[in-house]
């Protein structure tokens, strides 16, 4: 692995460990009280029995995931029913739950009890049906003090016209957000930093979703056939002056989302705008070797705006292992977690040091990674406001609003799209929050601060 | 020989990695400095060259892959007498002897993988990611078979009761007469000549006459891995070498595979026993498929898409695996059918040694006016929801073809087009799905893109292809992980790179030994 050299003159380590402590606790005493949120403490619970077995999560999920091609509510318990059935010993509700699903009587209630269950779930993490429906709650979150970017959850794109469909959408939601947008009050935390003005409409974008044609073999095609849709989102975006950030995925497709993001943001007509960003994503092994070319690229971009890099963990992990181990190829992931949440911290430190050619945001909802990067920002004498935080809608609310009563610039993530598009969204985070190693289980299962903050 | 590490696949290329594509391109240019090769007749130490037949770059006619004899009866005769010699010395060679020798194949290929790959691009337009997994899977047989000769030589495990000791073990059966295809060039030719030398027996080898170049590096490995001259003989020629072979009284085995016709003469020949045969000829036969895909209501599309256009559509259809129709649950078939036609519109239909390529042409020119045959018949009985034009003039390219709206009887239906066209029916539900693949005489391989588990095991007991692939594409069997092969005509249930398939090379005797010597066990 190409080890980052991070300049020892500049950060003190014993006096970012004690930082890091320090905003750590401040984080920790600013989240909100768990009792305040009945349907939280209700999902956690049920998150928590879910995990407890591996084969009733792997059963759930699979539930989860079928529901919205299920065509009644008797499909749906048959489902339920079926999967249910493969998990060996299920636990005395479990086995309840399959004796009534016997009978269509009983197939009927079930099946409405688990799509509610299942729609109640799908809200927490999905703002809203449409980007129009969507507004009320992107109002809401700016009025508590939090930006936000929307991303358009869809089904997969294998035609053109669904690649179509998904760059309409876009477009839509770029018009929509930024002509209610200035209507919002006046937040100067979330709208400006030392290099200026901030996008108040901000909209993420998956390049898998605008072409049919990425292929891991030959990514020039795909690339050439998503630029013809990236160029128009582009121009309407600094026309409305919106932000528009550019997802990371799987490794079969950075390099076409890399080459093609560089390569179009210094296009003439972009050079003025608009606002863009990028992923750097801290699970990747070669994840230095890209920060470096992304810096490279920024260091020397004739662009008016600086990029912005939003540094992620990563969330391909498990179909990043799987692929590489049937191909028989080496992981391109660390399969150790300190080893990856030391990389992000290295990554937070190298980004921040590159300011400002860089904008940096660090996406994480490790109490941890968090005050890691509010510290590190601080010793090398930044501003609170050249630092962005973002996180998940329905995973990092509490640390959204901590930060945000702290003072910090914080972006949520808003999926809109329905609960058929939002399906294997949906599922992935639902992996990523109970799986054993993430920190969102280890903080609820009540780790201790000094545990949850000590280096990794 | 020390003891051998577990078998794992051959890694593929890493291909969405600059750095590993960038290679291809220099191994395609020394390839060309080499063409046209010269492919002989070889049996012992003795090779014979000629130009009576060439095989040529099915995206570029013109361009010469190699030159080759055509295989006489003599040369028939003599390969099997020699063969015949051969089977004392190496059939009597130590299991661990023999795997040794196709170990050192197998790094033979490795050494060579990027030149082989770019062999079978130019000689039959496999595409670059499917020309290197035919090369792993080449590999991959070695590795597995020479693993399972050496289990296969600790015999079986018997009864045994006091007095008596005995034992079970397999011998080889003789001379085995390898006929193969030019679809997996080196793998297909590898496994079954692999199989039936990892087992003591010697080996004729009649190549597609398509793909004579792809068959030489293969005798080249494994003659160089230490397998001696006279028990692997290379006959490159046409039917009648292949005829004459299947008809040899001194042939003991007869491993082919190919088309359903051809399968079922050589099944009809193998029967009749000619003068001075000594032993039953067995057939090992890899036939035909009409490969189904059943979709039900509940699948998720997004993966039932792309996997049915791959399976059904990458090489061209050209695999005895490939997707041939699909059978959709009405509830969703609309959208399934707007959803692959789409997919299909934007497949790149181009040369082999194009990254981007994704349909190349099909072998050769009878193939293509068979496929055109097939997609006319098609337009005239139902629907074409897509057809992908033009495609390039030069070279043997058929236009991908999704039809729908078929009548039940339709040929299209029934018989292998082994070609980029698919056909898609609606079926009332899974079991009426069932019931249209229990009606077809093919039972290769199938699909199933369901997420009930009951609805899976239901398909599992209904269905009798040889692989079933659940929510994935229906192409690309792995060594080790998916036995490959086929029931029904589709071939005589043997399973390539599985646990069962070397039995089919071996006798089995059973010896038991009286131990008591005057009322003592000794």
């Amino acid at each position: 692995m190409t080890g980052v050299s991070v300049d020892p003159a500049s950060i003190d380590r014993d006096e970012l460990e004690r930082h890091i402590r320090e905003i750590g606790g401040e984080l920790a005493a600013a989240f909100p009280s768990s009792a305040r949120h009945p349907m939280r403490a209700l999902d956690a619970r049920a998150m928590d029995f879910a995990s407890s077995d591996q084969q009733l999560k792997a059963a759930l999920f699979r539930f989860v995931d079928v529901t919205p091609a299920c065509r009644s509510l008797d499909d749906l318990a048959r489902h339920l029913r079926d999967l249910l059935e493969e998990v060996p010993e299920a636990p005395p509700p479990i086995a309840a739950a399959m004796r009534i699903a016997h009978t269509r009587a009983g197939r009927t209630a079930l099946g409405a009890a688990a799509a509610a269950g299942v729609k109640h779930m799908a809200h927490r993490f999905i703002v809203a049906e449409s980007p129009a429906e969507a507004l009320a709650g992107l109002r809401a979150l700016w009025d508590r003090g939090v930006a936000s970017s929307v991303d358009l959850l869809g089904e997969a794109t294998v035609t053109e016209p669904e690649a179509d469909h998904y760059a309409n959408r876009c477009d839509e939601a770029l018009e929509q957000i930024a002509t209610a947008s200035p209507r919002w009050a006046s937040r100067p935390t979330l709208e400006a930093d030392s290099s200026g003005p901030i996008p108040r409409a901000n909209v993420s974008v998956k390049i898998s979703a605008l072409t049919p044609l990425l292929r891991a073999d030959a990514p020039e095609r795909g690339r050439r056939d998503a630029a013809g849709r990236l160029r128009p989102l582009l121009r309407h975006a600094r026309e409305l002056g919106a932000h528009v950030h550019i997802d990371m995925e799987s490794l079969d497709s950075r390099e076409a989302v890399l080459e093609l993001v560089l390569e179009l943001l210094i296009e003439p007509e972009f050079l003025e705008g608009p606002s863009a960003g990028l992923v750097l994503q801290a699970y990747l092994r070669d994840s230095p070797d890209q920060a470096a070319r992304i810096l490279e690229w920024a260091r020397t971009s004739p662009r008016s705006s600086p990029l912005q890099v939003r540094l992620v963990k990563g969330a391909y992990w498990d179909h990043e292992l799987v692929q590489a181990r049937q191909h028989g190829w080496p992981t391109p992931v660390f399969e150790v977690k300190a080893e990856c949440d030391r990389n992000f911290e290295e990554l937070t430190v190298r980004l921040l040091q590159s300011r400002p050619a860089v904008r940096v945001a660090i996406a994480s909802h490790n109490l941890r990674s968090v005050a890691n990067a509010i510290a590190a920002s601080r010793m090398l004498g930044g501003e609170d406001r050249d630092l962005e935080l973002q996180v998940l809608r329905g995973l990092g609310d509490e640390l959204q609003d901590a930060l945000a009563s702290l003072g910090m610039r914080v972006r949520t993530y808003c999926p809109v799209g329905d609960l058929v598009a939002g399906m294997a969204y949906l599922v992935r985070r639902l992996l990523e929050n109970t799986s054993n190693e993430s920190f969102l289980s280890e903080q609820a299962r009540g780790t201790p601060l000094e545990v949850l903050l000590a280096a990794p | 020989m020390a003891e051998l590490p577990p078998f794992a696949n051959e890694p593929v290329l890493e291909l969405r990695r600059a750095a590993v594509r960038a290679q291809l391109s220099d191994a395609l240019a020394r390839l060309d400095q080499q063409l046209p090769l010269s492919v002989p007749v070889m049996i012992g130490g003795d090779s014979r060259s000629g130009e009576e037949l060439l095989s040529t770059d099915p995206g570029d006619p013109d361009r010469v892959i190699a030159r080759c004899p055509r295989a006489s009866e003599s040369d028939v005769a003599e390969a099997v007498a020699t063969a015949r010699r051969a089977r004392g010395d190496w059939g009597m060679r130590p299991a661990k002897e023999r795997a040794a020798a196709l170990l050192a194949a197998a790094q033979w290929l490795r050494e060579r993988r990027l030149e082989l790959a770019a062999l079978e691009v130019r000689e039959c337009a496999k595409p670059w990611r499917e020309a290197d997994s035919d090369v792993c899977e080449a590999i991959d047989f070695l590795e597995y078979y020479a693993r399972g000769a050496i289990e296969l030589d600790r015999g079986a495990a018997l009864l045994q009761v006091p007095g008596e000791r005995n034992e079970l073990d397999y011998f080889p059966r003789g001379v085995a007469a390898v006929i193969s295809p030019w679809n997996f060039p080196l793998a297909i030719a590898c496994g079954m000549t692999a199989g039936a030398l990892a087992t003591g027996n010697t080996v004729v080898l009649k190549p597609a006459e398509q793909s004579p170049g792809c068959a030489l590096p293969l005798v080249q490995a494994l003659r160089a891995g230490g397998v001696p001259a006279d028990a692997l003989a290379l006959l490159p020629g046409e039917g009648d070498a292949g005829a004459a072979l299947v008809r040899h009284p001194d042939v003991a085995t007869i491993v082919f595979t190919g088309s359903l016709p051809v399968g079922l003469e050589i099944v009809r020949a193998a029967a009749e026993p000619a003068d001075g045969q000594r032993e039953i000829k067995r057939v090992v036969a890899e036939l035909g498929g009409k490969n189904c895909v059943i979709v039900d209501a509940d699948a998720d599309l997004d993966e039932a898409v792309p996997g049915i256009v791959s399976s059904a559509f990458a090489y061209a259809g050209q695999k005895c695996s490939a997707a041939a129709r699909v059978l959709v649950h009405e509830a969703i078939a609309d959208q399934l059918i707007e959803r692959v036609a789409g997919a299909v519109r934007v497949l790149v239909v181009g040369h082999a040694q194009e990254l981007e390529t994704e349909v190349p042409p099909v072998i050769e020119s009878s193939a293509q006016e068979r496929v055109a045959r097939y997609a006319e018949l098609a337009a005239s009985q139902g629907r074409i929801a897509v057809r992908v034009e033009p495609v390039p003039d030069r070279g043997w390219f058929c236009p991908p073809t999704v039809a729908t709206d078929l009548p039940p009887d339709s040929p299209v239906l029934a018989e292998e087009i082994f070609g980029p066209l698919l056909a898609i029916d609606r079926v009332r539900d899974v079991e009426h799905a069932c019931d249209v693949v229990d009606g077809l005489r093919f039972a290769l391989t199938g699909g199933l893109f369901a997420r009930d588990p009951a609805t899976v095991r239901y398909v599992r007991r209904r269905t009798p292809v040889g692989n079933l692939y659940v929510n994935r594409g229906i192409t690309g069997a792995m060594v080790g992980r998916q036995p490959f092969g086929g029931n029904r005509l589709s071939g005589t249930g043997s399973k390539a790179g599985g646990p069962d398939y070397l039995r089919q090379f071996v006798e089995p005797r059973a010896v038991s030994e009286n131990t008591m010597r005057h009322g003592l066990v000794v």
